[in-house]
């Protein structure tokens, strides 16, 4: 029993984790530039094949060469879907209803041709650590430990790239004022294009943690999207800190309920306590209006 | 657009509808898409008239539908009501889960709203599908197989001979869309536009939000519901594939074609939208690809949709104060 609830609030802490780096992306996209992106999910899965076609290549046998060449080609991608397809729209009136409607097209297109492209069958791919710590009836393995350590590592790299660095300061300024931001020289439209760009890099990254656990579908985005919406509306748009502890009560809940309630559950628990909370808290557990 | 002009635009459409069984009456599969476009039409004017002029972005009207099309199968093979008196009783029970969904989006803005909506959509496969539908007689997993067909004083539709059918959807499209014409024509339309602009100013003015959101809510999802229970009794089998992302995607489609907030845009679209989509079926795989692609590509180019177009066209020689 000791054992079993120590494996459920493991297997939280580790979804809480993920959950926690792919929700702040989608709150830094909405904090900055008030957009929201349909096609969060796709990118989660574009980020898994990408690693399973470098797995394809055959000088590519470790982990961290796969990051070093997933994390430019998502960044740029990123990048380019911003401003193709996001910037065009944004001097509308109307530019937030037609961005979701841009990006669940993207969403769409990008599935299917996965569908096409790898079929439809579940692809997988190897573990990045072997071997487990095991005391008895317990047991970790070392790559949960490793995905654990990871995400928090690519927050916390996030974080410094906030607070340090001279374009993680405008994505912030753009965030507080951005007419105020572009008063003082700060270019609006390449902060947009950026922040969209890191936050692919985190949900791709994301997708590629969480490959390795469960596998990569061509749908399987949707799932992600929803949880990490739920979390981004349940700490707050916009709100980073707020997503992180947000991300953490998601992932436990989660566990705890698919546990002891069985999976089927997971969705409904989710939505009544993200209802509840909306209720009484319509901004979120740390979020601001405007 | 001004009204006079939707209500002759309105009124063009649906007099080449109603003469198309001319042409196609013969041949069953085209009135089945014609008929499955009449339905479109309704569904996304609905969505429109919430999303485009009330401005809340719900995204649970597929959700709605699938309600009341399963209402209304439950209600007539469960309790022997007529399916023309089931498919009103769907439609009200839609509508009072419509109210029920609004109360908390009346706190919300932008993307919650979507995100509390779409949560409705989410939660209904798992729940129709689950012990839960199970015991309201939703049939699981396998879903409902055998609905009675509509029936109207003794006559019975069948799907084999359409032409009646065509002109029984047809009706309702047509009341549904003047329901829909009169409500942005009266006061009630200049509400949701003000409330869309400002809510804060429409409210300082003097304005429900309360009153008018929660109504374009229930008028929404009564005509959803309605819909979809026609729906289910049309084609006599539901199961919960409908929730899927396709079907969601091409309302979507639907409205960018048409044009978000440009009424009888989502009419149009709807015809343009089904008929192209069963053109590009021999394409398999590629058709949602293409699909989406075409979402893309018609956001960028035609943000208004075709009646965008067609005003832009027009409007060249006037004045225009909107641009």
């Amino acid at each position: 029993m000791i054992f079993e609830i120590a494996d459920v609030i493991i297997s939280g802490l580790i979804n809480g984790s993920v959950y926690a780096l792919m929700a702040v992306g989608l709150t830094l996209i909405y904090g900055v530039s008030k957009a929201f992106n349909f096609a969060y999910g796709s990118f989660y899965s574009l980020g898994g094949y990408i690693a399973f076609l470098l797995f394809g290549l055959s000088f590519i046998n470790n982990y961290f060469l796969v990051f070093l060449l997933a994390v430019p080609i998502l960044l740029v991608f990123g990048y380019f879907v911003e401003k193709a397809l996001v910037a065009p729209l944004r001097k509308r009136d109307d530019w937030e209803i037609k961005v979701m409607m841009i990006t669940l097209g993207l969403a769409l297109f990008l599935d299917n041709s996965f569908q096409v492209i790898f079929g439809s069958r579940m692809k997988s791919l190897p573990p990045f650590l072997e071997g487990s710590f095991e005391a008895g009836d317990f047991y970790l393995s070392h790559q949960d430990v490793g995905i654990f350590f990871l995400s928090i590592g690519g927050i916390l790299m996030f974080r410094w790239f906030l607070n340090n660095t001279r374009t993680g300061m405008s994505v912030r300024a753009v965030a507080q004022n951005p007419a105020g931001a572009q008063i003082v020289g700060i270019p609006k439209e390449f902060v947009f294009a950026a922040t969209f760009a890191i936050s692919t890099v985190m949900v791709g990254m994301g997708g590629i943690l969480l490959a390795q656990k469960y596998f990569i579908t061509p749908m399987g985005g949707w799932d992600i999207l929803v949880k990490a919406w739920v979390i981004t509306a349940f700490g707050g748009m916009g709100s980073i800190r707020g997503g992180l502890y947000a991300a953490f009560i998601v992932g436990m809940l989660e566990s705890f309920v698919g546990w002891y309630f069985g999976m089927t559950w997971t969705l409904i628990v989710l939505f009544a306590v993200l209802l509840t909370t909306l209720a009484v808290r319509p901004q979120g557990l740390m979020g601001k209006w405007g | 657009m001004d009204h006079k002009r939707i209500t002759i635009l309105l009124a063009v459409i649906w007099a080449i509808v109603a003469l198309l069984p001319l042409f196609f009456g013969g041949t069953n599969f085209i009135m089945h898409i014609l008929i499955m476009c009449l339905i479109w039409s309704v569904v996304a004017s609905c969505w429109d008239l919430i999303m485009g002029f009330a401005g809340i972005f719900s995204f649970g009207q597929v959700a709605f539908f699938v309600m009341g099309s399963y209402a209304s199968a439950i209600i007539s093979g469960q309790f022997g009501i007529p399916p023309i008196f089931a498919v009103f009783i769907a439609g009200g029970i839609t509508a009072a889960i419509g109210i029920l969904v609004g109360l908390p989006c009346l706190k919300l803005k932008g993307a919650y709203i979507a995100l509390v909506t779409f949560a409705v959509h989410m939660i209904l496969e798992p729940v129709l599908k689950g012990d839960i539908g199970r015991a309201i007689g939703t049939g699981g997993t396998r879903g409902l197989l055998t609905i009675e067909p509509m029936t109207i004083f003794g006559y019975t539709f069948t799907t084999a001979s359409p032409v009646p059918y065509f002109y029984l959807f047809f009706l309702v499209a047509v009341v549904c869309s003047v329901i829909i014409l009169v409500v942005i024509k009266s006061h009630w339309g200049t509400a949701f536009l003000a409330l869309k602009d400002s809510q804060e100013f429409a409210i300082c003015l003097g304005v429900s939000a309360f009153k008018y959101k929660l109504m374009v809510f229930a008028l929404t999802s009564f005509l959803t519901g309605m819909m979809g229970g026609f729906y289910a009794h049309y084609v006599g089998m539901l199961s919960t594939r409908m929730l899927g992302i396709d079907l969601f995607v091409t309302l979507m489609v639907i409205l960018v074609i048409g044009g978000v907030g440009k009424f009888p845009g989502a009419v149009i679209g709807a015809f343009i939208t089904i008929v192209v989509n069963e053109l590009l079926s021999p394409l398999g795989p590629y058709r949602p690809i293409t699909m989406g692609a075409m979402v893309v590509v018609l956001v960028l180019l035609l943000p208004d949709g075709i009646v965008g177009l067609f005003e832009r066209l027009f409007s060249k020689n006037k004045h225009s104060i909107t641009h």
